[in-house]
């Protein structure tokens, strides 16, 4: 159902949802400008870029390679195994607090300009959409109009473009996962033969489909966090989308006098994806796509004004007074980006491609044995590279006369395997006075890299009796 | 209300309750929302149903156990060749396959003490373990006495439990790379000079 007069958006009701709690559908108008054609290059490049990562190699593995069946990831030519797994909270933090920084300085320069919903929705769906149902005007009258072969025509090709797209897109995202060869080896197969993998495609299909298709700026407006985290993040010195009151108002035809430089053209509001009248000021729904940027330029130009009625600018700025970049809350989000940064790159350069453990083994503390004092240790290595490398051991901080066994030859292990070697350490008798540590040292046979770990080596009293603990031996 | 151009006028939407001077519209929810949550409510059901009115699927843990079992059963399966008697165990001794993996096993994990010539004692009086060629056995010299052995370990004297940490299956091929140095019937002599510890 549509209205006949136009609908004029009102700051307390979502222009989207009607009183009835049905959905008013938009028809946004085609805005053309700088912004439109800024964004277009932006978002070509970032689509580029998400199709293009799984099929570049850097160190023999795609750039992203989210190899969750062999639980390894491959990021620009580093491979983390799963046991490095707590680097995700870097990951999460870190897009927090660049969130932080950047809206704070920025404001929604992200939901408008990066964020992959708009992207592929103003830059693929929407142009599917223009290019096949007409411009805005067209669209509307063609969903009023009565379901005929023309129209239903028109609806199979648009939707069965979507649905491809969404295909495409749901591929893309799969190829992140399993590599291109293994996507490529799955879709040449009966679904039957990956049911798993083919339901998960489908589903997600069908989810990127009824977003784009339908559901489009609900999900900013009601689904996105985002949106509404962003009222806390900015202030009146945050880069926003706004109207430029003092210069605006009061509205009139170009010829009145004694009136603004707004000609109440109404374009803002027809071109905006969300629905909202910008010259109601900042609000929840506007996703900084600036479109109405774009058409009041136009019209400003038109009439030989100057452009920027409506325009990229701080509340500070619309209010005229001057915009402050450095101002604590920025100093703030900045600090902890940095110190968040700082942390997670020293913490991924102390990856280390293996993992060594030494444990005591079961049994007695120490054994003492004809003449000696005799310890037992079990040292657990795992190869966290995805190709068979050989392993050495090397004993550090041993006092001189004490003997280990145990770790004299290297070994190979093969990728993601775990080996285990007994370690014998060994002090004659007459020798040992008190506990004393040392270290047990793992490389590789390059010697890339170096991981320690330090264990005790005890041994009864020198004062006490030797037969009252663990004296046993196998000839008397 | 003020009279705001931006806000609506008409306050009969406007419910009559305000926190620290905030009021809200009792505007309706959207209509795909409200699918949520009825949708949910008809999975509530279904859910419900199939559970707890039905109980068409086993418990919690009637389905742990079967997890187990099945975990069980690929553990026997891998094993499978290995019978675990003496019979077994000198049949494996005699595969040059399994002999070469047990051989592995055993220079990986038990010549720090033992040694490389499995002589042990004999070889090198300072060394660790006993010799395991000889006729002389300690803890048992039948073939599933030594895999118990070494299974087990005598944490007394030192030999380590090595049950959890080799499993059963490179255990057993251990085993028979040691009884690839013996013949099936050749005599056992217990160490009489050191009495079993179990």
């Amino acid at each position: 159902m549509q209205e006949n007069a136009p609908y004029r958006p009102e700051r307390d009701v979502v222009t989207t949802i009607r009183d009835d709690g049905s959905r008013r559908f938009l028809f946004p108008a085609d805005a053309k400008g700088r912004f439109l054609t800024g964004r277009r290059i932006v978002a070509l490049v970032l689509i580029g870029i998400y199709a293009l990562l799984p099929w570049i190699k850097v160190g023999g593995y795609p750039a992203i390679f989210l190899d969750v069946a062999d639980r390894r990831f491959h990021l620009m030519g580093r491979t983390l195994a799963i046991q490095d797994l707590w680097l995700m909270f870097f990951l999460i933090s870190g897009v927090g607090f660049s969130l932080f920084f950047i809206t704070a300085l920025f404001g929604r320069i992200w939901c408008g300009w990066a964020c992959p919903h708009t992207v592929f929705l103003d830059h693929v769906y929407r142009r599917i959409e223009r290019w096949i149902d007409g411009d805005a005007i067209e669209r509307r009258s063609l969903a009023k109009a009565p379901l005929g072969a023309a129209k239903f025509a028109r609806r199979a090709l648009k939707h069965t473009l979507y649905i491809l797209f969404s295909a495409a897109i749901a591929h893309m995202f799969l190829s992140y996962f399993v590599s291109i060869p293994a996507v490529w080896a799955m879709m040449g197969d009966a679904p039957t033969k990956n049911w798993g993998t083919f339901v998960f495609i489908a589903v997600a299909t069908g989810i990127v489909y009824f977003n784009f298709a339908w559901f489009r700026e609900q999900l900013c407006i009601v689904i996105c966090p985002y949106g509404r985290l962003q009222s806390v993040l900015t202030d009146d010195h945050t880069l926003t989308i706004g109207y430029d009151t003092a210069r605006g108002e009061p509205r009139g035809k170009p010829e009145s006098a004694g009136v603004g430089d707004c000609v109440d053209c109404d374009r803002c509001v027809k071109v905006c994806p969300t629905g909202i009248d910008i010259r109601q000021g900042l609000q929840l729904e506007c996703v900084g796509c600036a479109a109405c940027i774009d058409a009041c330029d136009d019209v400003m130009q038109k009439l030989g004004r100057r452009p920027g009625l409506v325009r990229y600018d701080s509340l500070a700025g619309f209010a005229g007074r001057a915009k402050r970049w450095v101002r604590p809350r920025t100093i703030l989000y900045g600090v902890l980006l940095a110190i968040g940064a700082s942390v997670a790159a020293w913490n991924i350069g102390g990856i280390r491609p293996a993992i060594l453990g030494v444990t005591r083994m079961v049994g007695a503390p120490y054994y003492v044995d004809g003449g000696s004092v005799r310890n037992q240790f079990l040292v657990r290595i795992v190869n966290k590279r995805s190709e068979p490398a050989e392993f050495k051991l090397r004993m550090l901080d041993l006092p001189p006369g004490v003997e280990a066994r145990g770790i004299e030859a290297p070994f190979k292990i093969a990728p993601l395997g775990e080996e285990t070697r007994p370690l014998i350490v060994q002090e004659p008798r007459s020798l040992y006075t008190v506990p004393f540590s040392f270290q047990v040292e793992v490389s590789d046979s390059s010697g890339s890299f170096r991981i320690a770990r330090s264990m005790g080596f005890m041994g009864p009293d020198p004062a006490a009796d030797t037969a009252a603990h663990g004296s046993a031996t196998d000839h008397p | 209300m003020s009279a705001d151009p931006n806000h609506l006028q008409n306050d009969q939407d406007v419910r009559a309750h305000a926190y620290d001077g905030i009021q809200e519209y009792n505007h309706r929810l959207p209509n795909w929302w409200l699918f949520t949550l009825y949708g949910a409510i008809i999975f509530w059901i279904a859910y419900w149903s199939y559970y707890e009115w039905f109980q068409a699927a086993p418990e919690g843990a009637a389905r742990v156990e079967l997890a187990m079992q099945r975990i069980e059963a690929a553990k026997l399966a891998s094993n499978a060749s290995s019978k675990l008697d003496d019979k077994g165990l000198w049949e494996m001794s005699r595969n040059a396959v399994i002999v070469d993996a047990g051989k592995q096993v055993f220079q990986a994990n038990c010549i720090p003490c033992h040694l490389a010539s499995l002589r042990g004692k004999h070889e090198n009086p300072t060394a660790i373990g006993p010799d395991l060629t000889d006729q002389i056995w300690i803890h048992g010299g039948h073939p599933t006495e030594i895999y118990s052995t070494v299974t087990t370990g005598v944490p007394l004297k030192g030999m380590p439990t090595w049950g959890p940490v080799l499993g059963p299956k490179r255990i057993s091929e251990a085993v028979a790379y040691v009884l690839s140095y013996h013949k099936e019937g050749e005599p056992i002599i217990p160490d009489a000079a050191s009495a079993p510890a179990n």
